[in-house]
């Protein structure tokens, strides 16, 4: 692999993508907008699938000469798609920001904002999905807004794993002929679906061959150098148009147009590829045996769809780019693992996947490697290679961990848990048959236990927001907090589970979407759309945040209050209402004698353990719209910095609106004393059960560790600890501290240096000034 | 035996310059020799001690109101603990929010030792494991010997790093329990060796010479610190090296480099460091030089990272 190079063709296209301006575009609601007022008899369903197949029959397409793989959304890069159905009042609200808002930024055009506010926001305003849930649940989901984060409100779920491989076999006219058949046959309430999935594969077709002719069209005006390429791209999409894809080429390019499509389709975060390197690996190894190509030209059309992965971004509303900032789109690749007889399985197209990530290092695809008990040596050292280079990728999830617990937690069949993939940034799924509705809400249990030492106030406000259980010096024993923790959990994760429902009712009535259902199974087989649950599997995922804080808040308590009684419960409850001013000998005890979460203190870690393990039972009580189960994470993306805006001071000696720990399972940042292998252990005390949505450990390292081979195996061994430990994520930041001080000073000489936030990879220079601090302050281990 | 125990000042997991893959060092307390550069002067007293960390200290004066008659005093806005102070320290380390004052070290059992060293023992995996160093850990002869007899039991690989100033009849005791054996040979000139040592060389050289005719031969490395003016001379070098290719050329031999940054300690403690603070580390060009006399000198197997 050391030998295969980066051609001139990628650094050309990079630079391209790189200096591209980025601009909100309103196209696509134009024409969505146009085709809801021109068939506004007919039904959602079928006003979503003709206003689809009319942005790909029209949206407008661009072409680079040097492109091997084409496509996208828009004709410019990284450009942000407003999306009428899903919500536009906060488009409407916030449209002049974009510019200039802390995060995640984009160029306007005055023209656009004023046919916006003329022609689009009126039709959309009380009809689109924001505004139904809105108008349906606004107020009580804002009423627990400070403990609960209900996600999805306004825009479509996305974080799915299409069957890629049955894409690949059929390709749109397959499909089309599938849905053909059962339409002959189906009842009438299946008939809608069918139709509507015969609409949107007939506007895929369209769409490819609108590349063709782009391409056939620019032809004469190209370059020598790139004329023979660019014609090979325009026969690849004529034929895609018409038949399932022959050579690697042909598949790699039909891969990324499902992708772009089913972006058209819900603009959503998070459509993940999963294991590439299973289901392509046939057209590449029959290419390479036949001489077709050399491992050179795949690597270079691989590092073509590498770049194409990044040109679609996703506009987020100015609250929602705090919480997932960076535009992590989420093209989330898994790599490794074992096969579906539970053999480890890797192959040449794994190492030039990582070979891909090693040249470019920009923050997608999402790149995981999947590591088990029999991993081989060189994956790991290969993927090591690529930790070294300090994209934050890959990052690691653990086949002992997961496949398991997917059975016995979630009722999984074996052959489809061994098949996981991980959709977004960590979000675990089983592979093309499955809508997690991973990203449904994150639970903030830190401020659950404010609300409980203060009579259910909230300590920044002093609304009443919880139950009044009593407060810190009511409770006579720590059980009794305990319990009156308990019920102030319960009391949430009820008004949680109604918010549930009414968000996902919203999708179904608003967002039904045909073309994504005909690549996850059995929706084609049930004639039944995906977000009513068409999909094999139906899963939903409440993210708990963030253990860390509350094991360690938790264990000052018990320790310093109630066991050792250094500190009186009056001193507490006073000393938290005031932020600790005045109160400073209290807060230092607080931080400094009590023990805390990541330095392998079992009761410590067993009391985050027991919460989290409670959190997790409740779930069981409960079914998701769609009939499946509900389950939990522990990740938070970047939620960490504005969930700890919502918490006053806490017992673990933080202080008011600071962020909670990063990451999900990793400890709150320079609490971990006794290195990365204390952490470990003390994650590794997080039950599998916990994390079936996702897990996230974020650990930093030095570029020092990487430097010898020696150092490169000790690395592995740390890796294949992790494997035994059973902690289910990690992931690790290999960066220098001055670099990202001297990148927030000159980010112009930064402009590719990319970080791991969160479970995903961000530019550090696109990233608010308040996040780049907190990252700059995690804990970095330089010891080797 | 069962009732042995060792001072211990500090457990340092992931430990990874100590030795094969990943380890646990730990440090045990007390050394007969007094090097002007030692790396860890916390190590040398074998005594415990309750020691002040000022820039963890507040300054809330809370010491202040606990404290016993004599213990300490608060001047200067900190406390000065009293070393001649006959009890223990306890009310002042329990009184005090930060964690400034505590005590250098901790007592540890056989039993409790093992445990903590299993903590990591997932991580050592083939080539980890454990790592005895101090102070000088032969200091330890009973605790170490079944410390490190209950390391192999449970299937721990077990490093030492010492230099071997200690009683012949100890040494082979345990030369059976340990897996790799780091022991320090830094001047070869008798009367520099006690100037800058504190000790005489003779026996080290002796018992080097035992281990390294022994059937244990094979898991010794020599290693000299390379302190500027007092190690880091060529005769120095040249010397050891001799010394060493007259017993068996074929034995691993490393440098270590100069590291300044150990004086940073000694405001802990009551010795003084003995290096100029002008010196920095040597440079890869100085190194290569030291490594060309190593290898002129004759010895076959020089470690470079």
């Amino acid at each position: 692999m050391d030998n295969l190079i980066q051609t001139e063709r990628i650094q050309i296209l990079e630079d391209k993508m790189l200096s591209a301006p980025r601009y909100a575009s309103i196209e696509q609601a134009r024409i969505i907008t146009r085709v809801y007022q021109e068939n506004e008899d007919l039904s959602v369903p079928k006003k979503r699938a003709l206003s689809l197949k009319a942005s790909l029959e029209q949206l407008e397409i661009g072409v680079e000469p040097e492109e091997l793989i084409v496509g996208n959304r828009t004709k410019g890069v990284r450009y942000g798609v407003v999306f009428p159905e899903s919500g536009c009042s906060w488009v409407n609200q916030e449209f002049e920001t974009l510019p200039t808002r802390p995060q995640d930024k984009f160029l306007v055009r005055d023209e656009d904002i004023q046919e916006f506010r003329e022609s689009i926001y009126p039709y959309w305003n009380g009809r689109s999905m924001e505004d139904v849930i809105k108008q349906k649940y606004g107020k009580e989901i804002n009423a627990i807004a400070k403990v609960v984060k209900i996600n999805q409100k306004d825009h479509a779920q996305g974080h799915i794993c299409p069957d890629s491989a049955l894409w690949l076999k059929l390709g749109p006219r397959g499909l089309m002929e599938e849905a053909q058949q059962k339409l002959k046959t189906c009842d009438d309430s299946q008939k809608e679906f069918y139709e509507c999935a015969i609409i949107v594969l007939e506007g895929a077709c369209h769409f490819m061959m609108r590349y063709y002719h782009y391409i056939m069209d620019m032809l004469d005006e190209v370059d020598d150098e790139y004329k023979e390429s660019l014609k090979g791209v325009a026969m690849i999409c004529q034929n895609l148009s018409q038949r399932p894809p022959e050579t690697f080429h042909e598949a790699v390019q039909s891969l990324w147009f499902l992708f772009v499509i089913l972006h058209m389709e819900s603009n959503a975060s998070s459509f993940s590829p999963g294991r590439m390197d299973q289901y392509m690996y046939p057209y590449y190894q029959k290419d390479v045996e036949s001489g077709k190509i050399s491992q050179q030209d795949a690597l270079e059309i691989l590092e073509c769809l590498w770049l194409k992965f990044n040109q679609i971004v996703y506009l987020r509303n100015q609250n929602s780019a705090k919480y997932f900032a960076g535009f992590p789109i989420g093209f989330n690749i898994a790599i490794g693992g074992v096969d579906e007889q539970g053999h480890d399985t890797y192959n040449e197209l794994s190492l030039l996947i990582l070979r891909a990530q090693y040249h470019l290092g920009l923050p997608q695809p999402n790149l995981s490697v999947r590591l088990n008990k029999n991993s081989s040596h060189e994956l790991m050292q290969e993927a090591i290679k690529v930790v070294a280079r300090g994209s934050g990728m890959p990052q690691f999830f653990n086949d002992e961990a997961i496949i398991n617990t997917m059975i016995e937690d979630l009722g999984i069949e074996e052959k489809d848990a061994r098949n996981y993939a991980i959709v977004g940034c960590v979000e675990l799924t089983t592979h093309g048959n499955n809508l997690g509705w991973s990203d449904a809400a994150m639970f903030n249990l830190n401020k659950a236990l404010e609300l409980t030492l203060n009579n259910g106030r909230c300590l920044l406000t002093n609304e009443q927001i919880g139950l009044d259980l009593g407060n810190m010096e009511t409770y006579e024993t720590f059980e009794d907090l305990e319990k009156a923790f308990q019920k102030q959990i319960d009391y949430f994760i009820e008004k949680m589970m109604k918010a549930e429902e009414v968000v996902e009712k919203a999708h179904q009535d608003c967002l039904p979407t045909a073309f994504l259902s005909t690549v996850i199974d059995d929706c084609l087989e049930k004639g039944l759309d995906v977000t009513k649950g068409g999909a094999k599997y139906n899963l939903s995922g409440i993210q708990m945040i963030q253990v860390a804080n509350l094991a360690d808040s938790l264990a000052a308590i018990k320790e310093l209050i109630y066991d050792e009684k250094m500190i009186s419960k009056h001193e507490l409850l006073e000393s938290l209402k005031a932020d600790f001013q005045g109160h400073e000998i209290t807060q230092t005890m607080l931080l400094n004698k009590a023990p805390k979460y990541g330095n392998d203190v079992q009761w410590v870690d067993d009391l985050g353990a027991k919460w989290a393990g409670y959190f997790r039972e409740r779930m069981k009580d409960y079914t998701n719209y769609r009939g499946g189960p509900y389950h939990t994470g522990m990740y938070t993306v970047s939620a960490h910095v504005p969930m700890g805006e919502n918490v006053g001071a806490s017992p673990d000696g933080r202080n008011a609106l600071q962020p909670l720990a990063d990451g999900g399972m990793s400890p709150v940042y320079g609490r971990d004393m006794a290195g990365p292998t204390a952490v470990l252990k003390s994650v590794s005390r997080m039950k599998n059960s916990f994390t079936t949505n996702g897990g996230l450990l974020n650990m930093k390292f030095l570029p020092e560790f990487f430097k010898t081979e020696t150092g490169m195996l000790k690395f592995e061994n740390f890796l294949r600890a992790f494997v035994d430990l059973e902690v289910p994520h990690i992931q690790f930041n290999v960066v220098r501290r001055e670099d990202l001080l001297d990148a927030k000073v000159h980010p112009e000489q930064h402009r590719s240096l990319t970080i791991r936030v969160a479970g995903y990879t961000a530019y550090f220079v696109e990233l608010a000034g308040k996040l780049q601090d907190e990252i700059i302050e995690r804990t970095a281990y330089e010891d080797i | 035996m069962k009732t042995s125990k060792a001072l211990v000042f500090d457990i340092k997991r992931f430990a990874v310059h100590d030795g094969h893959g990943l380890r646990t060092t730990v440090f045990l307390k007390g050394c007969p020799l007094r090097c002007r550069w030692c790396q860890n002067p916390e190590g040398l007293s074998p005594k415990r001690k309750p020691v002040y960390f000022q820039n963890s200290c507040i300054h809330c004066r809370r010491c202040e109101q606990f404290a016993q008659k004599n213990q300490m005093k608060y001047d200067n806005d900190r406390p000065y603990l009293n070393p001649q102070y006959q009890g223990d320290f306890d009310n002042l380390i329990r009184a005090c929010p930060s964690g400034a004052i505590r005590y250098d070290s901790e007592e540890y059992d056989i039993e409790t030792l093992l445990k903590k060293i299993q903590e990591d023992q997932v991580f050592f995996r083939d080539d980890g494991g454990v790592t005895f160093s101090g102070g000088e850990p032969l200091m330890h002869g009973e605790f170490l010997f079944e410390i490190l007899k209950r390391c192999q039991e449970v299937g721990i690989h077990t490093a030492i790093e010492t230099t071997l100033y200690a009683s012949l009849d100890l040494i082979k005791k345990i030369l059976p329990y340990l897996d790799l054996i780091y022991i320090d040979l830094k001047v070869f000139d008798e009367i520099k060796h006690q100037e800058y040592t504190g000790v005489s060389s003779k026996i080290i050289k002796e018992h080097i010479a035992y281990v390294l005719k022994s059937e244990h031969k094979h898991k010794v490395i020599i290693r000299t610190p390379l302190i500027p003016t007092m190690t880091a001379t060529e005769e120095n070098i040249i010397a050891i090296c001799q010394f060493l290719v007259d017993i068996d050329p074929e034995v691993q031999y490393e440098l270590l480099n100069y590291n300044p940054l150990a004086s940073a300690k000694y405001d802990l403690v009551e010795f003084e460091y003995g290096v100029d603070k002008q010196y920095k580390m040597f440079n890869q060009q100085q190194m290569q030089h030291f490594y060309d006399i190593v290898k002129a000198a004759g010895l076959k197997n020089l470690i470079i990272e």
